[in-house]
């Protein structure tokens, strides 16, 4: 495997866990004000 | 050595910004994206009708409602929606249901959005009592405003959000039989229904203590506007004393179709509560549907597709019991 396919296959890899991360962090942050799931939504 | 090291750190680079521009983006799309696709939403002209904001139906500072008038008015008779706000009964205003109104409005129904007293500083006197008897009291006046500019109701749904749907719920449960027309059917989503210390653990009121029993008996003392006390719970007359903030306590084989959508994990009110209420409908066969989210809190947030499902299930219920004719 060259070097720049190993650098593709990083880059792909980052670029689907920061999209993932993107949607949980909004999940989390409607959790908190909104009472979800997010530690048994006890945050309020 | 240096270009290889320099390859490297921009590398490095690319890979922190290709982080940052698509956790960005992410988080873009989950907050602009409608799962709905617009289906609820509509783009508001008058082709789609008119609005006439801040109409009066009492002597309150609050006691005001918005009316949506659908562009049609060569049908005999009209199916009036109403929608109550939420707002934890304390908070809210009939202008942030704007989008829904215009969306039934769209469907050929008269819409109307009521504004009530709220409980806050100003009022400490209003309570879910008093709320839901402004609501009574505005229904003539919002029929005869909507007569007036040419739009005879001859029957109505109700429903809301949270104080909203309980607010909604009183009115379709409890005062149903005094509506100057037939209440048809009535939606909402995560509305208080009963208040059962047990039930209320979102706020540890479960747990038999004296602290628990009076911190109950406070809040819903306030609720209901009357004193409660702790040793009340579990009576008869506790029952009495909540009745007229307890949607649960009025349902019977009268009660008008209902649909509701809860949070399993809602922390603002008891899901608890809900138990009840679909047993109570279930009971005494009452049409209706219970859409429980399973994932979701007070502001059904996790469960697109269940949320999806109660707006089909709003737009069915419309058509079954109050069709557009």
């Amino acid at each position: 495997m060259s070097i720049m396919t190993k650098r593709v296959i990083i880059l792909a890899v980052i670029a689907i866990v920061a999209f993932v991360l993107g949607r949980l962090a909004v999940r989390a942050f409607l959790n908190l004000l909104l009472g979800g799931t997010l530690f048994g939504g006890n945050f309020l | 050595m240096k270009t290889k090291g320099t390859h490297k750190m921009l590398w490095g680079l690319i890979y922190v910004i290709t982080f940052v521009v698509v956790f960005a983006v992410s988080v873009l799309l989950k907050l602009t994206i409608d799962p709905s696709g617009g289906k609820y939403s509509v783009e508001w002209s008058d082709a789609i009708g008119t609005v006439h904001t801040d109409l009066v139906y009492g002597e309150k500072d609050a006691n005001k409602f918005d009316l949506y008038l659908p562009a049609d008015n060569s049908r005999d008779t009209y199916g009036l929606v109403v929608y109550l706000h939420p707002g934890g009964f304390t908070s809210g205003d009939k202008s942030g249901d704007a989008e829904m109104m215009q969306w039934l409005c769209s469907k050929g129904y008269v819409g109307a959005s009521i504004n009530y007293t709220l409980r806050d500083e100003a009022h400490p006197e209003a309570s879910v009592y008093s709320q839901s008897m402004e609501i009574k009291e505005s229904m003539p006046f919002v029929i005869a405003e909507a007569e007036k500019l040419g739009y005879k109701i001859n029957e109505m749904s109700i429903g809301g959000g949270s104080a909203g749907h309980c607010l909604a719920m009183l009115y379709a449960y409890r005062d149903a039989a005094d509506a100057p027309v037939p209440v048809r059917m009535v939606f909402g989503a995560v509305g208080p229904s009963s208040f059962y210390p047990e039930d209320w653990k979102c706020y540890g009121l479960d747990k038999d203590t004296e602290e628990s029993k009076a911190g109950a008996a406070e809040l819903f003392g306030v609720m209901a506007g009357k004193k409660i006390t702790s040793d009340m719970f579990g009576t008869p007359e506790y029952d009495e004393a909540v009745k007229d903030i307890s949607a649960l306590l009025w349902v019977d084989e009268n009660t008008v179709p209902s649909l509701m959508a809860y949070g399993k994990h809602d922390r603002i009110q008891p899901y608890e509560a809900s138990i009840r209420l679909d047993a109570a409908l279930t009971k005494y066969g009452v049409p209706h549907d219970y859409i429980v989210m399973e994932h979701s809190g007070h502001g059904l947030q996790n469960d697109y597709k269940q949320y999806a499902l109660y707006m089909e299930k709003m737009e069915e219920y419309l058509d079954i019991y109050m069709p557009v004719k």
